[in-house]
């Protein structure tokens, strides 16, 4: 198909979408006052029913578990067909050496970019961990709080450059971070129906309300996704700047 | 003006299926692709939005505070995650491609050839 056409198709489904978009737009609630009753439901029944504070983690990892179950096993599989992408052809050798582009000249890293960096990754992976550790009291969450942390990594890498960044960051610990976390929250699923109950039905003790250790079995569920997502997300890193090292036969020449 | 965040949602993905049907280069397909995704935020947050209401977070407020829709905000942080590490999935394919076939425009790319029959 000439690019041509495939714009004139596209215009011609664009054309004929407006009219409907239009009519769903104005049948839709007006915004501001949505009708659903799910939101308020979970809004009511949360702080009671599980002495958490922060709702969003108690729709995530509690009364839409299983979904976040499935987000989480969706997360592993793209990070792992990424990393099968980019080791698979590379191999599992490590050379610890930046790649050199020939012709760009190679500068220093300034000062200031290092104390920054030295200031600024430290704090950031314990601002991470802080997030992921209050997930059920105040905003954040293992999704968040992994993020945040795989990003303090990334810190590390701009201040101290790419070979003392490879020396602190194990792919091997990432790979068992990544599929353990996953692990975890499947396990958290499983164990209650050891005791009888039902999957994820929530049977730890719920703890007190606005207490970092309230939710029960949320907290589990949340430590296994913390730590897949930072795997996850520093793996990524890693992968992607692993295509950029010099390979052994030209660090040798 | 009640129906504008459904039309920026719409306009949004919009415009992201527009840089996808005519993009020259895959790393701004996957760029156009993002675009396509963030309309969904924006569908989610405004459909669970009230006004005059907190965050579902009762750690400030009182339980029983007029608060926003928290199934919304959970589906939207859970995909905003997924999306990157999709994001990252694609990229690692542009690579392979380009490292494959020397180019990365889709459109100069031919379906693949099965070998041998």
């Amino acid at each position: 198909m000439s690019p041509r056409t495939r714009l004139a198709l596209l215009c011609l489904a664009g054309a004929c979408l407006t009219v409907p978009i239009w009519k769903v737009a104005q049948a839709l609630p007006p915004f501001g006052a949505p009708t659903g009753a799910y939101g308020p439901a979970v809004n009511a029944l949360g702080p009671p029913l599980r002495h958490v504070s922060n709702m969003v983690s108690a729709v995530n990892f509690d009364f839409r578990g299983f979904d976040t179950l499935g987000e989480e096993f969706m997360l592993l599989c793209a990070v792992t067909g990424a990393v099968l992408l980019l080791r698979g052809t590379r191999g599992e050798s490590l050379a610890d050496k930046a790649g050199i582009i020939p012709g760009r000249p190679r500068e220093r890293r300034a000062d200031a970019t290092i104390l920054i960096c030295r200031i600024f990754g430290p704090l950031t992976l314990v601002f991470g961990l802080y997030m992921a550790l209050h997930a059920t009291v105040t905003p954040g969450g293992g999704f968040q709080g992994g993020v945040v942390a795989a990003s303090g990594l990334l810190m590390v890498y701009l201040g101290e450059g790419y070979e003392t960044w490879r020396k602190l960051v194990r792919s091997r610990v990432l790979d068992v971070m990544e599929a353990g976390g996953a692990l975890l929250f499947a396990m958290a699923g499983l164990s209650p129906m050891l005791t009888g109950a039902a999957f994820m039905q929530n049977v730890l003790p719920l703890g007190a309300f606005k207490d970092m250790l309230s939710g029960g079995l949320m907290l589990v569920e949340n430590v296994g996704v913390g730590f897949a997502v930072a795997g996850g997300f520093a793996m990524l890193f890693l992968e992607f700047m692993e295509e950029t090292r010099a390979l052994k036969s030209e660090t040798q020449e | 003006m009640s129906v504008l965040p459904w039309l920026v949602a719409a306009w949004l993905f919009g415009v992201g299926v527009y840089g996808v049907a005519t993009s020259r280069n895959f790393i701004h397909l996957i760029g156009c692709l993002s675009v396509c995704q963030s309309s969904t935020y924006v569908l989610l947050l405004s459909l669970g939005y009230r006004w005059k209401a907190v965050a579902p977070i009762f750690y400030d407020h009182p339980p029983g505070t007029l608060a926003v829709d928290p199934v919304v905000q959970a589906l939207v942080l859970t995909d905003i995650v997924v999306g990157a590490t999709i994001t990252a999935l694609l990229l690692a394919m542009a690579l392979r491609v380009d490292a494959k076939h020397g180019t990365l425009d889709p459109q100069e790319l031919r379906p693949l050839q099965g070998e041998g029959h």
